[in-house]
């Protein structure tokens, strides 16, 4: 112990080196740099290509701008924005019983077996692993070109995405409730119904907007592949090299998704707040 | 009225309960006293049919028992409180209502019956108020509403004031023996402070390392419970 100034100093001891933590570290280290120069390799990235590419690059841009801010163009863009809407909407909320069903079962403690929740998040993992636009695909094969295959990709992929965090906010739900009606006699159902589900109602919720939010997005480019809405007509405009159209149905797209993005942060923050009060 | 006879219960090897023998009467209020690991919540919870038991049996009234007759009141209180104070009440009821009835709102009978198991613990006028809202001496009273709700025989409570400021801790105990006193029920509280047990409880049973080492009058000294043995250095 040293005293300057009248202030008491502690020499700090040295660290104790632990060379297995550092040879892991290490390990781990080259294994990702491998990792990226495999990547880098395979996917071809070249700064010459992108040079190259500026000329094709300035001239689309130059076709680009000023946008075709016409009503011919506008009209139909906003209508097809609201389809887009549409679509992430009913994605969104047709997906809520289904989800509601398989997070229930899949949660450990509402699991009315073990084979059921092994079962459920199985069904889950495999309706995340597919992407909506894959689902588009087969949806627009089987009941052809427009928003409604859309709307059934979307309710596809989202049961999975949402059912699964649903499940988790019902895992981290406090147990003494559902505790407390069980002694007192309740059955399964009962019991989710009058303990565990309001509790965890406002997560819930909470989820729900942030689901609606992606999916909105998601909708769009569902549209890129012939699934309805406005991310239907930026591929025509591009098809027929009206980028000035092309433009501004992404301006439109802008306006739609931060609208929507701040509408599901405001209405979560509310949700939560309402929780501490 | 219940009557735990030759209790013994293991976590795996070990014996937490050696043939414990403890009867509650209609109409008393028994508090369990003990330190802390010396087997009280077990003893509850084998009383309530939460934890097996190696040996031994529980009779409520000399026969077998029913589930519904034993409410459970909580330290944490476990109220979902995001919900009415009416509604969690209610809940009491869920063990006999059929399924159907008990999903689409409470029936009304059951939310009068709510109601008056409300006025019995002085908050009528809060049945409408979400249950976070009130205060945690008011909480631990809905509980123990919702605990009446269930209609039970028997009432046990697992320090059910010990996350309470004295007031509501006097409040509470003072609820506690009336609705023992009142109602003819059989209440079985588990306290931390001998001082409440003396105030409130009929009689007092001492639990020390699995085995009741007290068995009697309220106001006896019982010290001895939370000795140390061995000389700590
Ligand atoms: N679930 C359990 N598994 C294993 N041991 C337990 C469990 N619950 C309690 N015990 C042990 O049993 C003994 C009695 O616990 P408990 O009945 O909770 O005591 P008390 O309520 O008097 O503090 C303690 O030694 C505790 O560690
Ligand atoms: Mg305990």
């Amino acid at each position: 112990m040293t005293t300057v100034d009248g202030v008491r100093r502690l020499p700090v001891p040295p660290k104790p080196r632990r060379p297995k933590a550092m040879l892991i570290g290490w390990a781990i280290a080259a294994v990702v740099v491998a990792a990226h120069t495999v990547a880098w390799e395979t996917t071809g990235i070249s700064l010459g290509a992108l040079v190259d590419g500026w000329r094709g690059m300035a001239d689309f841009l130059g076709e680009a701008i000023p946008p075709d801010l016409s009503w011919k163009v506008l009209g139909p863009s906003l209508d097809a924005a609201l389809v887009t809407l549409w679509i992430g909407l009913l994605g969104t909320t047709l997906s809520v019983p289904i989800s509601l069903l398989l997070a229930l079962l899949a949660a450990r403690g509402t699991a009315p077996a073990e084979w059921v929740y092994q079962a459920a998040r199985a069904v889950l993992s495999f309706l995340r692993a597919v992407p909506d636009v894959v689902f588009a695909l087969i949806f627009v094969t089987a009941v052809g070109l427009g928003p409604f295959p859309g709307v059934l990709a979307l309710v596809c992929h989202n049961v999975g995405v949402m059912g699964k965090l649903w499940a988790e906010a019902l895992e981290d739900a406090d147990p003494g409730p559902p505790q407390a009606l069980r002694s007192a006699g309740a059955n399964r159902v009962q019991v989710a119904a009058h303990a565990l589900l309001p509790s965890v109602l406002p997560q819930l919720a909470g989820l729900l907007m942030y689901r609606f939010d992606v999916n909105v997005r998601s909708s769009l480019v569902l549209g890129l592949v012939g699934a309805g809405g406005i991310g239907f007509l930026i591929n025509q405009s591009i098809k027929l090299f009206k980028f000035d159209e092309m433009l501004t149905h992404i301006l439109v797209v802008v306006v739609l998704v931060v609208a929507v993005d701040r509408l599901s942060a405001v209405v979560r923050r509310r949700l939560s707040e309402g929780d501490h009060a | 009225m219940l009557a735990l006879s030759g209790i013994t219960v293991r976590y795996g090897e070990r014996p937490v309960l050696h043939g414990v023998d403890v009867t509650v009467s209609r109409g008393e209020l028994l508090a369990v006293l003990g330190a802390n690991g010396s087997g009280k919540s077990t003893l509850l919870r084998a009383a309530a049919d939460l934890v097996p038991v190696a040996a031994g049996q529980v009779t409520v009234d000399g026969g077998p028992r029913d589930r519904l007759d034993l409410a459970l009141v909580f330290q944490r209180i476990h109220l979902v409180r995001r919900r009415s104070v009416l509604d969690n009440v209610c809940a009491g009821a869920l063990g006999r209502l059929p399924l159907r009835s008990s999903l689409l709102g409470f029936p009304r009978e059951v939310r009068e019956e709510a109601m008056a198991c409300l006025e019995r613990v002085g908050l009528a006028d809060r049945a409408h108020d979400r249950a976070g809202s009130l205060s945690g001496g008011q909480q631990q009273r809905v509980a123990v509403a919702r605990a009446l709700c269930q209609r039970p025989r028997v009432v046990l409570a697992d320090e059910p004031v010990s996350a309470l400021d004295p007031a509501a801790s006097e409040q509470v105990l003072a609820l506690l023996a009336e609705l023992a006193h009142v109602e003819g029920l059989a209440v079985l509280a588990v306290l931390h402070q001998p001082a409440l047990a003396a105030r409130h409880a009929d009689r007092v049973v001492g639990l020390r390392d699995g085995r009741v080492v007290l068995d009697g009058r309220p106001d006896q000294s019982v010290d001895s419970l939370y000795q140390v043995l061995e000389p700590v250095s």
